[in-house]
């Protein structure tokens, strides 16, 4: 009875006040084996101080301050979310699994329920609790109509079941499908139930744009300048600032995002001490601009190259299989030795980037070290096309019938010419005319949605673990709105792909992940491009990290909410400041962090 | 202008002229010759350069002549250990350096100037006709027509013309006649409005009064009468359309919205110059060369506007 009455509020949008004892008759199962994990290795430094402002810029001025709904999905969302504590979360080093706002969790033995032990101690930034209700909030709210976020109300109705209350601090969540690794899908976060009364208002888009809401975790929005800045300040009576997990992290006091609209002004901006660090990931940036700037020259600031390892974006061409010229699987074949990776990433990128050599890259043991990609080649290109009965024409490019080997290829960024028309260069020696057609951001991702490209040159960005059905399945091929970009459509690699989804034991699931690698490689529907398996930032001499300065799955050493393991150190600041006034100088440095290179 | 007709002669990575011993070949115009004709080991097209070097060594009777500039507009020419752009250099014979990607600034210049011409030619030569066209019957006509068509041109000219092609040309690939369609369908109206006006003067004067009364038709009294009299006008206008047809073109490639890479354009190194101006050689020449082409049709305009000195030459047939 008291589950219909959960269904009716739900459709009417309407939320009528019942209390987490409502479920109290929900008992634990008994055999519930709780686990626990206060012994991960620490990340922040013992050493660091706190104290300090760290200054960083936006290119655009965030449209709201909402996480959810329309043009939430941009601006400073992500260090808001990032101070959104949920269950648990994994350890950015050593991926294990670690406490959050729950102290216990257990799995239960339907590998889609996992139960968890809420922090008695955790509490809102406004002072009030956090309990369970909070949790079955956020499904309310995630599954209103009034947020206007179809994503959101879809992903917490398919892929999350229901939120179980046992008491105030005990709850479970229900995934609708059993999976491996089931933590990475159920820690959701809690959401205050006391700030929004219980409900979610009708008008909450607009209401909500530039309202703050309390959080859980060490920094709150304490002031938004419209159109110029967006500060982010501590949470003073943080609930976890004296946690051992915490030792040495999210030292500033606050972080002040401002706005500047150009990249190139901002590394002015940089350069005149008014930010604090600026990405130098482009070869132009440290090769050119940065390479001997005074700042640098003479010691003010560092430099730091850090090799991260987190699974990469497969970026790459994505053959449309639709297609009649590539139906051919010798085309395609030859199609990826035209490519001359090697040239473009010697010559143009400087050896800054290396061949993706797969989709699967960066996913540690998922990855199938052996599948190599296809390198450029025009004996072997002449070779498989002689084999499906093609010839030079008179231009010089391979003929069949009324078919040339001529295909277009799309693409999104203007910066991309660049490298494409050395590619296509290359190709024309192969007799592959490549025809390069530069597309408006959304009309491009429209047409790539809907498969009307011939070849698309676009990166899909990679989750946690490897996700083959979207990308390689026949479910997503031959129709428009999902992401098997290539149109594969092969029953083995289907087989493959519904095994390796309802596996839920590592080792098989590592082996089938091997296998639908070399079936992927086989079929030749993707050509890799290349990848960047590091960052690089340059940032005033006075910043310190911890001996390691970022981590394993780090994209940048300035996380301030997630990471937030670096500090600032007074005395070496006056110490600059003075030297700069003076003329003094100090050696310039340039770290090279190497700990979590793949060999 | 002429020069530029017949770059292939000069700017071109294909030889004038090829001797190997046997036959003499001309590349420059038709199919490409693979590698394996010269002896080569490849398939694809003969790199000149390197079978010059080649004959060199060989001191055999065959010879390559290769134009002055012996490289094409497309071609990237990449140098080990060092990255584009290159400065300028004799002994590389990139006379004005290359561009960031390493093709030759003085090839892309000529072949940018050459569409940039053929795209201000076609759009004048468009615009002209419907101008001509539409302002002569609205001005000789006039009536409801003339009436319709105020409002019309009115109407049409308040739409933003260069946001107009940016998003069609987003969306669509242009290629240069569907550029050259786009612009003339919101750039016809400015010379229309003055060719009625004139049009609409020369009716009310007395030669057009007694054609008429001598039994002139409408078409004779348009095309003997009233348009050569009204021609210092309208050829006035034709070199700054030219001028206007080239900034136009300049600007939608310096945006990315004209024609799509590689193909060779003005905005395009403009574009690059001015994100590398370390590069001095790139936007130093493509700015003298704009200066230099704008300026001569400046010049030029002039000489026209005073050949055509209505105080000088006045018809009165």
């Amino acid at each position: 009875m008291k589950k219909r009455h959960f269904v009716i509020t739900l459709v009417l949008g309407i939320s009528l006040f019942w209390s987490g004892s409502a479920f109290a008759n929900e008992t634990l199962p008994s055999n519930i084996q709780w686990l626990s994990n206060d012994d991960a290795p620490l990340i922040g430094s013992p050493d660091a101080k706190k104290g300090g402002t760290y200054r960083s810029y936006l290119t655009a001025f965030p449209l709201t301050v909402r996480t959810v709904g329309p043009d939430a999905n941009a601006g400073v969302r992500d260090a808001i979310l990032a101070n959104r504590l949920s269950l648990t979360t994994i350890h950015k080093n050593t991926e294990e699994i670690i406490p959050e706002l729950a102290t216990h969790w257990a799995y239960g033995e339907d590998k889609k329920t996992m139960y968890f032990k809420l922090d008695k101690r955790a509490m809102w930034s406004d002072g009030e609790k956090v309990t369970a209700e909070d949790y079955q909030f956020t499904l309310d709210f995630m599954r209103s109509k009034n947020i206007i976020d179809p994503w959101y109300n879809n992903y917490y109705t398919e892929e999350i079941d229901k939120v179980i209350i046992y008491d105030d601090y005990t709850i479970a969540v229900v995934s609708k499908k059993a999976l491996p690794e089931l933590h990475l899908r159920v820690t959701i976060s809690p959401t205050p139930r006391h700030f929004y009364k219980g409900s979610v208002p009708k008008d909450f888009v607009k209401k909500h744009n530039w309202k703050v809401v309390p959080n859980t975790g060490p920094y709150q929005i304490s002031n938004i300048k419209k159109g110029k800045s967006i500060t982010f300040s501590r949470n003073k009576d943080w609930w976890a600032k004296d946690l051992k997990r915490y030792t040495g992290r999210y030292n500033v006091d606050k972080v002040i995002y401002s706005i500047i609209r150009e990249e190139t002004a901002a590394f002015e901006y940089f350069k005149k001490n008014r930010l604090d660090a600026f990405s130098l990931a482009l070869p132009s940036f440290w090769h050119e601009k940065a390479k001997n700037m005074e700042v640098y020259t003479k010691g003010y600031v560092k430099k730091l190259w850090f090799y991260n390892d987190t699974p990469r974006v497969s970026f790459g061409f994505y053959l449309n299989q639709d297609l009649e010229l590539f139906k051919d699987r010798n085309v395609r074949y030859a199609f990826a030795h035209s490519i001359h990776m090697k040239k473009l990433l010697k010559d143009v990128l400087r050896g800054d980037y290396t061949r993706l050599e797969q989709s699967t890259i960066g996913y540690g043991k998922y990855t199938n070290p052996d599948v190599k990609a296809r390198t450029y080649d025009i004996e072997k290109v002449k070779q498989l096309l002689t084999e499906s009965g093609w010839k030079r024409g008179p231009d010089g490019i391979w003929q069949k019938g009324g078919m040339r080997f001529s295909v277009k290829v799309v693409y999104g960024y203007k910066d991309y010419a660049k490298w494409l028309v050395v590619l296509k260069e290359e190709a024309k020696k192969a007799g592959l005319e490549l025809n390069l057609q530069l597309l408006d951001g959304s009309a491009f991702l429209k047409m790539v949605s809907e498969k009307k490209h011939e070849a698309a040159l676009i990166g899909l960005s990679a989750s946690l673990r490897p996700s083959y059905w979207q990308v390689y399945h026949s479910d997503n091929a031959h129709k428009p709105q999902t992401n098997n970009l290539s149109n594969t459509d092969d029953p083995e690699m289907d087989k493959l792909i519904d095994q390796y989804r309802i596996t839920t034991e590592e080792d098989l699931r590592v082996e089938l992940a091997h296998k639908i690698q070399v079936r992927s490689h086989e079929i030749g529907g993707f050509v890799p491009t290349f990848v960047r398996d590091y960052f690089r930032i340059v940032y005033w001499r006075w910043w310190q990290f911890p001996k390691v300065p970022a981590t394993k799955l780090s994209s940048g050493a300035f996380s301030a909410f997630g990471t937030g393991i670096f500090w600032l150190d007074p005395e070496i600041r006056k110490e600059t400041l003075a030297a700069m006034k003076n003329g003094e100088t100090f050696e310039p440095e340039l770290i090279i962090d190497k700990t979590f290179k793949i060999k | 202008m002429l020069i530029s007709i017949f770059a292939e002669l000069l700017i071109n990575n294909r030889a004038l002229v090829v001797y190997d011993g046997e036959k003499v070949y001309f590349p420059t115009y038709g199919e490409m010759i693979p590698g394996r004709q010269f002896g080569l080991d490849y398939d694809y097209e003969t790199n000149y350069r390197e079978l010059q070097l080649a004959y060199q060594k060989s001191d055999g009777p065959e010879f390559v002549i290769l134009p002055p500039v012996p490289y094409d507009a497309y071609e990237i020419d990449l140098k080990d250990g060092r990255f584009p752009p290159y400065p300028p250099s004799f002994a590389d014979r990139h006379y004005l350096g290359t561009d960031v990607i390493g093709r030759d600034i003085i090839a892309r210049l000529v072949y940018g100037f050459r569409i940039c011409m053929a795209f201000s030619l076609l759009l004048l030569v468009m615009n002209f006709t419907i101008g001509i066209t539409l302002g002569c019957i609205m001005g000789y006509f006039g009536g409801k027509f003339d009436l319709l068509f105020q409002r019309i041109i009115e109407i049409w000219s308040a739409v933003p013309f260069l946001y107009i092609i940016m998003i069609i040309s987003s969306v669509i690939i242009p290629n240069l006649l569907m550029l050259v369609l786009i612009s003339v369908l919101f750039g016809w109206m400015g010379l229309t409005w003055y060719v009625r006006t004139t049009t609409y003067k020369e009716r009310a004067r007395e030669y057009v009064l007694a054609a008429k009364t001598l039994g002139a038709s409408n078409s004779r009294i348009i095309f003997h009468h009233i348009l050569p009299n009204s021609i210092s006008l309208i050829i006035t206008f034709v070199p700054f359309s030219v001028a206007g047809g080239i900034s136009a073109l300049t600007a939608l490639d310096y945006l990315g919205f004209g024609l799509p890479a590689p193909t060779p354009s003005w905005g395009d190194l403009l574009q690059q110059g001015t994100s590398n101006l370390q590069a001095i050689w790139i936007i130093s020449s493509i700015v003298a060369s704009l200066v230099v082409v704008m300026v001569s049709i400046t010049f030029i305009g002039e000489a026209i506007r005073e050949g055509f000195d209505p105080k000088m030459h006045s018809t009165f047939e």
